[in-house]
Formats: C-alpha cells, structure tokens, sequence
C-alpha cells in the first residue's frame, strides 16, 4: 500500500473529515478545523493511504474536543 | 535462496538421557530432504532444534532464506484460534511483530482516544506497511480462496477448530507455500490429509523451489518427493545422498560398515589389553620389559581415550506374531446392507484368506462398516454375517480408546478382556519387548506415542487370537520399519484381512478393494482407486 503523500487541497482524508467535523463542531470556524485537520494530515503523512482518512479525523476529533471550553 | 546448516548438536533430554549427538548434516539449497527414523527417535526435537524452539546444549544451527515451520500439531487443533491468528503465527517474525503492535495499539484505544494512543495505532500501522503486512494480507487471501474455498475477509475470525484435520493442513502449506520463506521445516504435513490430498501435497512439493525439510512416514510420499533422506537413529543423524528407492540398501550398507568398524575396534583393543597383560608379567621377570609394559600402557591408554567409533544402532525389533486359525470358507457376507444414512445397499462376500482393502474418501462410512463387523452397534438395514468360527479383532484408530488412556499396557494385558485372556507380568513384558514397547511397560497410554498405541493395539490382535482382522488406519502413525513389520506379519496370517487405509503403499500389498466411493455407492475393485472425492450428502 503507497504511504500517504503530502496534503493538497484534494485529498480526500482532509476534505472529508473537514465536512463532517464542520457539522460535529458548530461552534468553531471552519478556518480552525481547517487548520487543525491540516496539521493533522501533516502529522500522519507516514501513515499508509487507505487507513489515513480515518486516523486524521479522529485525531482531528480529539484535539478539537480538547480545545473546546 | 535457503539452506539449513546443522553442525555438531547435542540435546539432552530432562532425565539426562543424550537423545542426539554430533548431529551434522546439511539441506542445501532447493533441497528436498526427508527426515526419518524410529518413532521415539527424536525427529520432532531435531526439528524444534533447526527451528530455534530449543537450545541445543552443544553445536549451532545456521538458517539462511527465511524459516517457515509448520508443526505437528497442526491438524489437531482444538483450542479458539482463529485462521487470522493461524496464519500470523506462520508469517515471518517482521510481520508477526508489526501484527501484535496493530493488535495491542488498536486494544489500547478502545480504551482511550487521548492522541498519545492514536498517533501510537498510526505508527503500528505504518510499521505494519513496511513490515510486508498489507502484501501479507493479500496472500492470506489467496490462501484462505485456494485452502477454504472462501476469501480471507469471510474466514478470518473462523475459529481453526472448525475446520477438518486436512483444512488445517492444507491451509498452513498454501500458507507457508505461497510465503516468503524459503526454508520450509514440514512435520508430518501428510497426516489428515486423504489421498486426493496427499497427491496434491507431492505436487506442490515437486513444484516449489524453496529447500524443504520434512518428516513423514508415508512411503509414497518419500518415495516421490525426497531427493535427500536424513535419518535419525542411534542418537545422532545420517544423510543418504540418493532418493527413497535406494535407502533401504544404503541403510544397510551403512549398518554393515559401522559394525565392521566397530569389531574391528574391539580387535585391536583386546590385542592392546593382551599385550599389556603380556609385558606386565614379562616386566615382572625381567626389568628390561618395565619401560616396554610401560609403553604399552600408555598406548592403550591412548587408545582407550579415543574412543570406539559408533556402534551400529539397534535394530528395532518388532515381531509381530498374528497367527489367526482356519474358518469356514465364507468369512463375511453382506447382502443389501446399508449403512443408514452413509451408503447405497451394497453386497459383497469376502472369503476366507481375503486381504481387502477398504478405499475411499473420508466420511463415507468406511469405519462404520469395519465396526459393524466387529460387532459394533452400528445404525443399518440388510444382513451382514460373519462365517463359521470367523473371530473378529478391531484396530481403531488411536485416539479412540478414551478407557485405556491413564491404564498401562502391563496392567491392560494383565486383565485382559472377553476374548483375550489376561496374562502375568513375565509373559506380558514379554510381549512388550517383541512389539518395542517393553521400556513402555509401566507407562499411561495416553503418554505412549502414536506409533506406540498403534503396535500395542496390534499386540492385542495378536493376543485375542482373532481369524478376521479389521484394521483402520493402522499405519498412520507407525514409523516406516513398524509398517514393513505389520505388512510382514499380514502377510503370514492365516486369516482374513480388511483394512480401510489411505496409505497407498500399504494397499497394494492388498488383493482386493472394496470402493465407498463418493456418490454413494459401494463397489469392488480389483486395483486400489484412490479418487474418490468427500462424499456430497444434503445433511
């Protein structure tokens, strides 16, 4: 299985995890979950393709929970 | 390319007993090489040993190509393993490690979502990338297609105790043949499987370019796969260099050369002894002859040290005696006899003298016929009869014998059972000894090996004076020399013979066969047929 590439505005591992953490997290920007998916994907990008879009949105999850007030 | 270089091993057993000495032999590359030896003789341990399971006490073990290893146990499994975990354990160690990390990083989140533990699942995740996992997980799908007949994401969760003894064969050599390793250690990989099998296993075997070591006691097989055979005995190991036809000859060559060795070591050394005994006196007498005697001593001394060169290894000796008696011409008659729910209404007679082989594919009702004859309820319809003073005697397979396995074999022949009187301990371990078994004596069942439960069940044939022997599968687990034994000792029978087999060197010592073929129907034959697929019923 190929390892990840790195995030273009494309991929699919970032777009998804964009819409649905978008509709999970109303009250935050888009520009922050944005933001915070990207770095995400940056951070996994040794992961392999098929698993990556998963790992991404639920890190992705999970700091945005703890960013929560 | 694989080899396998085994120099100078030493193992002790626990008791203190040296099971093997100054082992040396190599597997070479692209090698098939069969180990053989005596049951008992320690071929599984040599394996183990080869495979790193044990430390060998003295010696080393060189493996070069990557070392698959299938077991004997496999075919027997019985714990909640499943096919996902079966074939893990028979992948490489750089897959078998990344697969445990995957394994305890995806339990740990399940506990927790905190990042530590999701960026840990990732890089399991990306190990198990690099390790070979995904392409793994690829062949155990063509594994599970080609072994199950159904893809790997349908059977992985299966447990393997759900499978027959010959799928779980089957599966681990699709496994370990389709692998990546290149050296393949195969204990016993022919038992469980039927003949369709057990051809196919030859093939793949003749087939494939990875060095293989493996152990079976199935002559065919040797004789169609083996272009090396490694003998253990006498507590070390040989090579003959040739195939299966020509071992037996070259065993004996061997045994013959290491016997004139050895008396010609015990020549010189009596000429030594005497001579030293000569001098000692003459030195006595004269003191001229005293730095001579003392010369002479140190020479044997010397001698001594050396050491005699290997004695010839023990014949096993097993004298099997199945004298069986005269009866009435006909020796059993089937008239329209149906084994309820098995097979079709058959007829056959068999006469007196008769060696039939029973042929045919497993669960067809073979063993059920063998126990209905020997006064078994079996469910049937139609007649079956035994002729006049027709005495039946049962071989079943070993592991059915639940009541004997904490009683001894002294103790078993000692009560004896109707039909066969009991007999005191001078003459039962009398017996033992003729059947190998007299170390075996005072030992449960249950911890007497395969081939062993197999020779004292035909020492009880012996004993029960039987005149009509029905054997299942009485070679399955006797080493090659115990099976020559039993067909030397059929041979001499005055008696009637059936025996259901799927050892198809031991068939053709047979004159007739009887067929339980797959669509049901029972038929003779005046050749083995070995064809015949699992029996398709709607049940």
């Amino acid at each position: 299985m190929p390892l990840a590439a790195l995030a273009t505005v494309n991929d699919q591992s970032v777009r998804s995890a964009v819409i649905r953490l978008a509709d999970e997290f109303p009250d935050l920007g888009p520009r922050s979950i944005v933001l915070v998916v990207r770095t995400c994907r940056e951070e996994l990008r040794g992961s392999p393709d098929g698993a990556l879009p998963e790992l991404v949105e639920r890190l992705a999850r999970q700091r945005l929970r703890v960013s929560l007030p | 390319m694989g080899y396998v270089d085994v120099t100078g091993i030493r193992h002790t057993l626990p008791d203190g007993r040296v099971l093997l000495d100054d082992v040396n032999f190599r597997v070479g590359d692209g090698v098939r090489a069969a180990l053989v030896g005596e049951n008992g003789a320690g071929k599984t341990t040599l394996l183990r040993l080869i495979a790193g399971d044990l430390t060998a006490e003295a010696g080393s073990v060189a493996r070069v190509g990557g070392l698959g290893v299938m077991r004997q146990f496999i075919g027997s499994v019985r714990d909640d393993t499943t096919v996902q975990r079966f074939l893990v354990d028979l992948s490489p160690p750089a897959v078998r490690e990344a697969w445990e990390a995957v394994e305890a990083t995806e339990l740990a989140l399940m506990e927790t979502d905190e990042e530590p533990a999701q960026m840990a699942y990732a890089a399991a995740l990306a190990h198990w990338g690099d390790a070979g996992g995904y392409d793994a997980e690829v062949t155990w799908d063509t594994v599970a297609v080609a072994a199950l007949g159904v893809p790997y994401e349908r059977c992985k969760y299966r447990e393997l105790s759900t499978l027959s003894g010959g799928e779980q064969k089957r599966l681990a050599l699709e496994a370990l043949l389709r692998g990546p390793d290149e050296v393949l250690l195969l204990d016993e990989p022919d038992n469980y499987l039927d003949v369709p099998g057990k051809r196919w296993l030859e093939e793949r075997l003749l087939e494939t370019r990875k060095t293989v070591l493996f152990v079976s006691h199935d002559r065919e097989l040797l004789a169609r796969v083996a272009d090396r055979v490694v003998t253990v005995e006498g507590g070390t190991a040989w090579v003959h260099g040739g195939d299966f036809a020509g071992y037996h000859d070259a065993r004996t060559a061997r045994h013959d050369r290491l016997a004139e060795l050895r008396r010609r070591w015990d020549e010189e050394h009596q000429r030594l002894i005497d001579l030293v005994r000569t001098l000692q006196q003459q030195a006595a007498n004269s003191p001229d002859m005293a730095s001579r005697y003392s010369a002479m001593q140190t020479r044997l001394a010397k001698f001594e040290a050396a050491g005699p060169p290997p004695d010839r290894p023990p014949e096993q000796k097993v004298a099997m005696r199945l004298r069986g008696g005269r009866t009435g011409v006909r020796a059993v008659m089937a008239e329209q006899l149906e084994l309820t729910g098995l097979m079709q209404p058959f007829d056959a007679e068999i006469w007196y003298g008769d060696r039939v082989g029973v042929l045919g594919a497993n669960g067809a009702g073979k063993s059920h016929f063998l126990r209905l004859l020997a006064g078994q309820d079996v469910a049937h319809t139609g007649e079956c009869r035994l002729g006049a003073r027709v005495v039946p005697g049962f071989f079943a397979q070993t592991h059915a014998h639940a009541a004997w396995q904490d009683r001894t074999p002294v103790d078993l022949l000692w009560h004896g059972e109707p039909g066969r009187p009991g007999v005191d301990r001078g003459r039962a371990m009398a017996a033992l000894r003729r059947y190998g078994l007299a170390e075996q004596g005072d030992q449960p069942f249950r911890t007497l090996s395969g081939g062993q439960q197999a020779r004292f069940q035909i020492l009880l044939l012996e004993l029960s004076g039987a005149t009509l022997l029905l054997l299942d599968e009485p070679t399955d687990n006797l080493d090659v020399l115990s099976a020559e034994a039993l067909e030397e000792a059929l041979a001499a029978f005055d008696g009637t013979v059936l025996a259901v087999t799927h050892d198809r060197w031991f068939a053709r010592s047979f004159e007739r066969f009887l067929v339980f073929g797959a669509d049901g129907r029972v038929y003779e034959s005046a050749e083995p047929v070995f064809e015949e697929t699992r029996v398709q019923r709607a049940r």
